[in-house]
């Protein structure tokens, strides 16, 4: 017979605003309620107004952990990649959010916890301890994580170079990292733009790749990256 | 001699608490220039009074407000309590359990504002029914007593059992009733504090919550049977229940449900180990760690004063579905 095991939720001892902004927060009824419905919104937005397809959905993982990155030139990409999961993964999915965009004040940082379940990267300080954070909450969770190795969005709309901070979360471990490539969110949603046009936007996912092999050091990550950088590439030429 | 229709006792005890709550930075400046603060303990007794200052005009005055206000009032803080629960326990991930408990939650609220104490005993076995039922149909038989088991001990405590406190707003003697058990479960927990300090030698539970004495729970009972029986003589005169036999059951049942509640609390938090509950509020911990005393008050007195006739529900039964 198994022993009773508790599991106190990891945001415990944390106040309600320190709470919004941890890598240790979960998501409750209320928060798996208002997650949900805005899922729903999300998707019915994204397959009306900007006809969004879908393909190579068979290459997702069938459950977590496991990363999903893409090429990042707006702002609708990690709603698009969260909309594009199957209904059973949908509360294990964690956009990986700027913490200076995503949850600099408290009502922006509600937000981003209760609707997009967003667990935030603070850029000026990502050093290897918040990459160690992020990598425990991947694994133990498990997790699913949406995240964009460009660091940031595209200006021009062409992809930019992949930084290795990715390596960091995945070298050594047997944790699948899925490419995607999106086509027509920099058109349909360029910066700067209040409103979204209502151009057709199209999502190719590729082979998981895993990197159990790579060393948890600088060259192992820059190995990572490159190859998801190639993997990426590839997607957005055609050539699968 | 009544103010804006409130019980002359409900506002007594209101204009006291008001005017301790006043007087106490007085008494923290005075304590603190005879220099018998140490920093700590200043930042301390601060935090807990600012707390105070917040919390008790949230707890009074929706009990003041009238019938609705304080059944929504109690729902609030029940909510609260539960969700503390269930992040503490784990139970939160299980969110059709939870949704279960805050549906049942809200049925009761319903009955307690309809004044039908039928629907409301029938909740009980049917809600735990639904938990026990809808659980088996995510067809996962690991961990299966202990997610419905989880939920039912909280809907029992937070959902039942807050209820019955609840429910007293339904008889005219309501509010000062209520407000009456709210300042005397919280002056129990004093009470045993500083007369354990004082006389408490023997250990009463250490391995559940060492700090408590024999002593002190003894004392607490002594003067919170003395408070508590005196506010019901001047509240519930012309009743049957204006006996001292009935005043000293009375004060007794307060102050041993009150500090019950707190050992129980003491228990599932020493199971789970850990110190509080949550970090809601500031030098108190969670909200449960601050109202763990009320929860077995309620069924206690709503039980005894309703069989003696001390209450009698004189809201109209059935408000809103009755004919």
């Amino acid at each position: 017979m198994d022993e009773w095991r508790y599991q106190p939720a990891g945001d415990l001892h944390l106040k309600p605003t320190e709470s919004l902004r941890s890598l240790h927060r979960e998501a409750g009824l209320i928060a798996g309620i208002t997650q949900t419905a805005w899922r729903a919104l999300v998707r019915t937005y994204l397959r009306g107004y900007h006809r969004l397809r879908v393909e190579g959905i068979e290459h997702l993982p069938a459950k977590p952990p496991f990363v999903m990155i893409a090429n990042h030139a707006s702002h609708l990409d990690a709603l698009v990649l969260a909309s594009a999961m199957p209904w059973r993964l949908r509360r294990s999915v964690f956009p990986i959010a700027a913490g200076d965009v995503f949850f600099e004040t408290p009502a922006v940082a509600l937000f981003s916890a209760m609707m997009l379940n967003a667990l935030p990267m603070w850029r000026k300080r990502c050093g290897s301890h918040a990459m160690q954070e992020l990598r425990e909450r991947l694994i133990e969770g498990p997790s699913i994580y949406i995240l964009f190795p460009e660091g940031t969005r595209s200006r021009d709309g062409s992809m930019g170079r992949f930084k290795p901070g990715l390596g960091m979360i995945v070298a050594g471990s047997p944790v699948p990292v899925v490419p995607c490539h999106l086509e027509g969110a920099f058109a349909a949603s360029p910066p700067g733009a209040r409103i979204p046009r209502p151009l057709p936007m199209r999502l190719r996912i590729g082979p998981a790749l895993t990197f159990a092999e790579a060393g948890n050091d600088r060259t192992g990550w820059q190995e990572i990256t490159t190859r998801l950088e190639a993997a990426v590439t590839a997607l957005r030429d055609g050539s699968r | 001699m009544t103010f804006l229709g409130i019980h002359p006792i409900a506002l007594a005890i209101t204009a006291g608490i008001a005017g301790a709550l006043l007087i106490t930075p007085a008494i923290f400046i005075t304590l603190e220039k005879a220099g018998k603060l140490s920093p700590a303990l200043r930042a301390d007794l601060w935090t807990r009074y600012k707390s105070w200052l917040i919390l008790a005009p949230l707890m009074i005055l929706p009990l003041l407000a009238g019938r609705v206000p304080a059944v929504v009032g109690v729902a609030v803080l029940a909510a609260l309590c539960y969700r503390e629960f269930a992040r503490a326990t784990g139970l939160f991930r299980e969110h059709l359990v939870s949704a279960l408990v805050s549906v049942g939650g809200l049925l009761l609220s319903f009955a307690i504002l309809d004044n039908w104490l039928g629907f409301f005993d029938a909740l009980e076995s049917l809600i735990v029914s639904l938990i026990v039922i809808f659980s088996l149909f995510s067809d996962q038989p690991k961990g299966y007593i202990q997610r419905v088991a989880l939920g039912v001990l909280a809907f029992m405590l937070f959902g039942v059992s807050l209820g019955h406190f609840s429910y007293l707003a339904n008889d005219r003697l309501g509010p000062p009733l209520q407000i009456s058990i709210l300042l005397c479960v919280e002056l129990n927990d004093v009470f045993a504090y500083c007369t354990g300090k004082t006389f408490g030698r023997r250990k009463l539970s250490p391995n559940t919550s060492p700090n408590k004495t024999i002593g002190g729970a003894l004392g607490a009972m002594v003067l919170t049977t003395a408070l508590f029986a005196t506010l019901v003589h001047f509240i519930l005169r012309d009743t049957p229940i204006d006996q001292p036999i009935h005043l000293i059951t009375l004060g007794v049942l307060l102050s041993l449900t009150g500090q019950w509640g707190d050992l129980v609390m003491s228990s599932i938090k020493r199971d789970l180990g850990i110190k509080d509950m949550a970090a809601t509020i500031p030098g108190h911990g969670g909200l449960l760690d601050r109202f763990d005393s009320l929860i077995f008050v309620g069924p206690a007195l709503f039980h005894y004063l309703f069989y003696f006739g001390g209450i009698t529900l004189d809201t109209p039964a059935r408000v809103f579905t009755g004919h």
